[in-house]
């Protein structure tokens, strides 16, 4: 899987598709507000997909690394985390872009924002422990406990929080149900583009983590060399 | 005649990059950033899948 072709293929041709059509697709012109700035939909909604499934991902192998204390599940639960964090500093970045241009500020404490800062400074703390941690056992077996809480605040920071309140994001107070789900509150042409974009993204994610999993995988070997 | 056609083919570009809100334009950049950032990765896939055929050997 991490040496297989046909998925990085995949994710190439869908962010192609992305990166063209998503320019060109007709896009519902409601009140003249958002205008062309909803094709943001295509690019920064997809980094927070994507963030999501790579944070679930490193859950899995922290998981298995307690279950088994095999080092290799280690490195997949950090790699996978280290690349999710990532994408949520792109999704952070790019939401407050567009915040700048459509409210006003690029931070207004929307609920979401608010929310997805908490989830990521967590998340950044899982390296701070890691990096504050010199015994390889202890390090994996401490911060593979540390990413399972982390995940878990992704309940509350990401998906209750924010839609208990009104909300400037889609989704919050008198929106219910998730906005990139619900299938009323896309227009169907959007829809054609926003799917595969949102799996082009992450396989690009999964794709990334896979090479830093490769380059750690050399230096454990070379660490069991010496 | 080369040039004849350099210069047809150029405006067709023209043409083309300069309709509708120049949104082609915005179209072309995001894909060459895309082909760009991939080729760059698809290299780095390349050198390590070379370095573990190395170490193997």
């Amino acid at each position: 899987m991490l040496r297989a072709k046909w998925w990085k293929v995949l994710s190439f041709v869908l962010l192609l598709y992305t990166c063209t059509y998503g320019f060109i697709v007709k896009v519902p012109k409601l009140d003249d507000r958002l205008k062309e700035s909803i094709r943001n939909m295509f690019f920064h909604v997809p980094m927070w997909f994507g963030m999501m499934i790579l944070f679930f991902v490193s859950l899995v192998y922290a998981v298995k690394y307690l279950r088994t204390s095999n080092p290799i599940h280690d490195i997949y639960a950090s790699s996978y985390a280290a690349i999710g964090l990532v994408y949520g500093v792109l999704g952070i970045i790019t939401g407050a872009v567009w915040a700048n241009y459509q409210w006003g500020s690029p931070w207004v404490g929307d609920p979401k924002q608010n929310g997805a800062a908490i989830a990521l400074l967590i998340y950044f703390a899982y390296f701070v422990l890691r990096g504050s941690l010199l015994d390889t056992e202890k390090r994996a077996r401490l911060s593979a406990v540390y990413n399972i809480f982390s995940f878990f605040m992704l309940f509350p920071t990401l998906w209750i929080l924010p839609r208990l309140t009104e909300s400037l994001h889609p989704g919050g107070q008198g929106s219910e149900g998730n906005p990139g789900i619900n299938g009323k509150d896309m227009s169907a042409s959007m829809r054609t583009v926003f799917y595969p974009a949102v799996i082009g993204w992450t396989l690009l994610g999964v794709w990334i983590s896979t090479l830093k999993i490769r380059i750690e995988l050399f230096q454990l070997q070379k660490e069991e060399q010496n | 005649m080369i040039s004849l056609l350099q210069t047809t083919i150029v405006n067709a570009n023209e043409n083309v990059m300069v309709k509708d809100g120049k949104i082609y334009l915005v179209l072309t950049i995001a894909s060459i950033i895309m082909i760009g950032l991939f080729a760059y990765v698809t290299s780095v896939d390349r050198k390590l899948t070379q370095l573990e055929k190395n170490i193997k050997g």
